[in-house]
């Protein structure tokens, strides 16, 4: 490995490291030190149902991925209401997190080949953008989010009103550097073809999609952030289960706001939803360099 | 202007837009008969829910939620949230991402955790904040303004290392010091990838900001309205504060992408 | 070489007015007009921004004169098409395909059979001297290499006529020179109608057998200087005294130098 990228490397390990050792000692200050002692702030953040000890994560981590509670340890384990509940409803972290993978993948399947011809079909045809942009401009300016409550009254409370929301936010993202791809990126190649004859299908299947496949690549890439964004969200607000479920205390819709939140249970939950959302973006960035290896710039001779 | 204004493609849009409208309007006038009037919802069945509202309800119940101020404060405090998390998030954000991006040590360090962030969506961090800054303004504020200094920061770091090498060795070779180079090179020249990313930032905030209203609501708000008339369920409601937060969204955004246009006026050459 | 009879007009352009939208309503050309012969290489310079671009862009068929009428081997024009190969000032290689697929694209486009494609791509390889580089991709050749591909796609579907754009323009000094040759040996070869477009007046002279002024914008025909000089054209002939003449007469049309 090259110099600076050992320095990333390293650089980066320590860094990390030292976050850890910091947080466990502020975070187990409580148990530590007699909580009198220390400076005010200090005190009120310490205490362990605001910031987990790191143990206290780990026990969470264990737990929702094995199933199974911990055994009672004595008075200094709190047995948290939220990682019970989880567990009761044999709710574990990789489940709830396979759910919301295939919620991404159906969104981004869905929305994204959407999106694409949409914004084809703007940046290929002037007249369809002078009339349809501003209707799109109009539509993407309304929070997908948003939506879910007007769309449980059409759909009822199946999978349905899940799902749209996360299609609708990847097609509206991915519209533009679609419609920027043909328009602007292939112009030059447009030409070039119809120079030389080329017409309908070979035109569009030989020169335009490569040319506009970089940016719409890349778009897909950034459309799968949005896509967990709106996954987690409608989860959290009207799901049975998946990863935003879990965040928010489990159990049913009614019983949401009942249910104290443990933070170690979050941060175990972001953890694996980070962790996941970086494979996944790996993922695509390697596809899409392979497939665009030839956008790369030119050796200067 | 006035030509613009009158131009072949404002008038097509024009057209386009008032098609949409005619068309909902014929919709919901198709609908109004036609249309199941109850709707189960988790535990209870409605009646007399309007699935399609027409113009006629909507401009009645909007009406009646301007003059009872709900609309109005609503979008006030959805609107001064989305502002604070953004100046706050856009300080933070472009301050590391301006020193990430000009020292490799920084960024070395930092990395991880804006990695981290970055894949980590905004609103699974909300009942953290809740937690920790309890239910009022701080804990909405501060998820916006994480979510959008995430963005600032890659737009920040972006523009720093897309500054041309030259211009780096022409300040070095007139000896600049520190604070003039950011001040008259590393900010001018970072400035239209900061805005660019300020447009995603807003879009970003105002997403977060609903999500986050929706979630934990608290009156008054645009996200509260939305959840309440979901709840009840009272359409027109809905379709007005969708409405209402369309607006706004647009509003945002064409501002910033007026000021983007305006500070990257410098980089768009004419060609004779 | 020489010719002594009237050729046919492969290109004939008349009275072509064309005008830029928006703010300014400024025409770009007005009342253009001009006559190609057969197997003629025709080079066009002018001042920035008299139009030299858009007049070969209309008469490629990538936009509509605003009056006048451009006619193609007596046929009008009014859509871009293989009769009429275009070559670009910026990179149009088709970075996604080979160089073999770059060449063989215009045969395919006409629907032409895999063996007939694979010929016609092979010979015009070996003619551009790119023996070898079949498989290549351009981002993989140098600048010049890439324009070479560029210019023998135009020509594998054997156009009426060759419009060029500059094409060399992006190139620097010692690559121009060198491409200049090429282009003069496929001409030679493949003779065809050439239209150059250019700002460098010494290329129009080593190439071309006329050279048209354009005037100021609005661009009309200003000046036509025929250039006499025998070919080929070395280097050295740039420093004789026959050249100097054709370049201060062509000057003078550009209003630089004034005529003795």
């Amino acid at each position: 490995m090259s110099s600076p990228g050992r320095r990333r490397v390293v650089l980066g390990c320590v860094s990390v490291a030292v976050l850890i050792c910091f947080y466990t000692v502020a975070s187990n200050a409580g148990r530590l030190v007699d909580s009198e002692l220390l400076p005010e702030p200090f005190a009120r953040l310490s205490r362990p149902d605001l910031l987990p000890p790191t143990q206290a994560i780990f026990k969470a981590l264990v737990s929702l991925v094995t199933g199974e509670l911990p055994p009672m340890e004595g008075h200094h384990t709190h047995p948290s209401g939220h990682v019970g509940h989880l567990v009761e409803q044999h709710v574990t972290l990789q489940g709830a997190l396979l759910v919301s993978v295939l919620r991404v993948l159906f969104g981004v399947a869905v929305g994204g080949p959407l999106g694409i011809m949409m914004g084809f079909i703007l940046g290929w045809n002037r007249t369809a953008d002078d009339y349809l942009h501003p209707i799109y401009i109009l539509l993407r300016s309304i929070p997908s989010l948003a939506l879910i409550t007007y769309v449980m009254l059409w759909f009822g409370h199946g999978e349905a009103h899940l799902l749209i929301p996360i299609v609708y936010a990847v097609f509206t993202t991915v519209v533009i550097p679609a419609y920027h791809g043909v328009r602007d990126l292939a112009e030059v190649y447009v030409r070039a073809a119809r120079s030389l004859g080329a017409g309908g299908r070979l035109l569009f299947t030989r020169v335009v999609l490569p040319a506009a496949s970089p940016a719409v690549l890349s778009a897909l890439r950034y459309s799968l952030v949005i896509a967990w964004m709106t996954t987690v969200g409608v989860e959290m607000l009207m799901g049975d289960d998946g990863i935003g479920h879990l965040l928010v205390g489990g159990g049913l819709w009614s019983s949401r706001l009942q249910i104290g939140v443990d933070p170690a249970v979050i941060i175990v939950g972001i953890l694996g939803l980070a962790a996941v959302g970086y494979v996944m973006d790996a993922a695509a960035r390697i596809v899409s360099d392979r497939v665009t290896f030839w956008a790369r710039r030119r050796r200067a001779w | 202007m006035v030509t613009a204004l009158c131009s072949v493609r404002v008038r097509r849009g024009l057209v386009g837009l008032l098609a949409l409208l005619a068309l909902y309007g014929l919709a919901a006038h198709i609908a109004s008969g036609r249309l199941p009037t109850r709707v189960s919802l988790a535990v209870h069945e409605i009646e007399g829910v309007e699935l399609l509202p027409t113009y006629s309800s909507l401009v009645e119940e909007g009406v009646f939620l301007v003059q009872a101020g709900i609309l109005l404060q609503g979008a006030a405090v959805s609107t001064g949230r989305v502002l604070a998390g953004l100046l706050l998030g856009s300080v933070v954000g472009i301050a590391l991402g301006l020193a990430m991006g000009w020292t490799a040590g920084f960024e070395y360090a930092l990395d991880p955790w804006v990695v981290l962030l970055r894949f980590t969506p905004a609103l699974a961090l909300l009942p953290l904040y809740v937690l920790w800054l309890g239910l009022g303004e701080a804990a909405k504020i501060g998820l916006i303004a994480t979510a959008v200094a995430v963005v600032m920061l890659q737009g920040a770091y972006q523009g720093v290392r897309g500054i041309p090498r030259v211009y780096w060795d022409a300040a070095a070779a007139l000896a600049a010091p520190r604070s003039l180079v950011l001040r008259r090179i590393v900010l001018p020249a970072a400035l239209p990838q900061i805005l660019a990313s300020l447009r995603i930032a807003i879009a970003l905030g105002w997403v977060t900001v609903i999500a986050a209203e929706l979630i934990k609501p608290s009156m008054p708000s645009l996200g509260y309205l939305l959840a309440l008339a979901g709840a009840y369920p009272r359409v027109p409601t809905i379709v007005i504060a969708l409405a209402a937060i369309a607006l706004l969204v647009l509003v945002s955004d064409g501002l910033t992408l007026a000021a983007y246009r305006w500070a990257t006026r410098w980089m768009r050459r004419r060609y004779a | 070489m020489h010719r002594t009879q009237p050729r046919k007009v492969r290109l004939q352009v008349d009275d072509v007015a064309f005008m830029y939208e928006g703010g300014t309503r400024t025409h770009a050309l007005d009342g253009l007009s001009l006559a190609v012969h057969d197997n003629e290489f025709l080079a066009i310079v002018g001042p920035v921004g008299c139009g030299k671009t858009t007049f070969l862009r209309i008469v490629a068929g990538f936009l509509t004169p605003a009056r006048g009428t451009v006619l193609c081997d007596g046929r009008p024009v009014r859509a871009p098409g293989a009769e009429r190969g275009y070559v670009f000032q910026e990179d149009a290689v088709f970075p996604w395909m080979t160089v073999q697929d770059n060449l063989e694209f215009g045969l395919r486009a006409k629907g032409a059979a895999p063996a007939e494609r694979h010929a016609v791509a092979a010979e015009l390889i070996r003619l551009i001297g790119l023996r070898g580089y079949e498989r290549a991709y351009p981002g993989e050749l140098s600048a010049g290499m890439s324009k070479m591909v560029e210019v023998a796609r135009v020509l594998a579907t054997d156009p009426a006529i060759l419009l060029m754009d500059e094409p060399f323009g992006s190139l620097d000094a010692q690559t121009r020179g060198q491409m200049q040759d090429e282009l003069y040996r496929l001409w030679e070869k493949r003779l065809k109608t050439v239209v150059l477009v250019t700002h460098d007046v010494e290329e129009a002279i080593c190439l071309a057998d006329r050279v048209i002024v354009f005037s100021r914008r609005p661009g009309r025909v200003k000046a036509e200087v025929t250039v006499g000089l025998p070919r080929p054209r070395p280097l050295e002939l740039r420093l004789s005294p026959e050249f100097s003449a054709i370049k201060r007469q062509i000057w003078a049309g550009l209003g630089l130098a004034e005529m003795s």
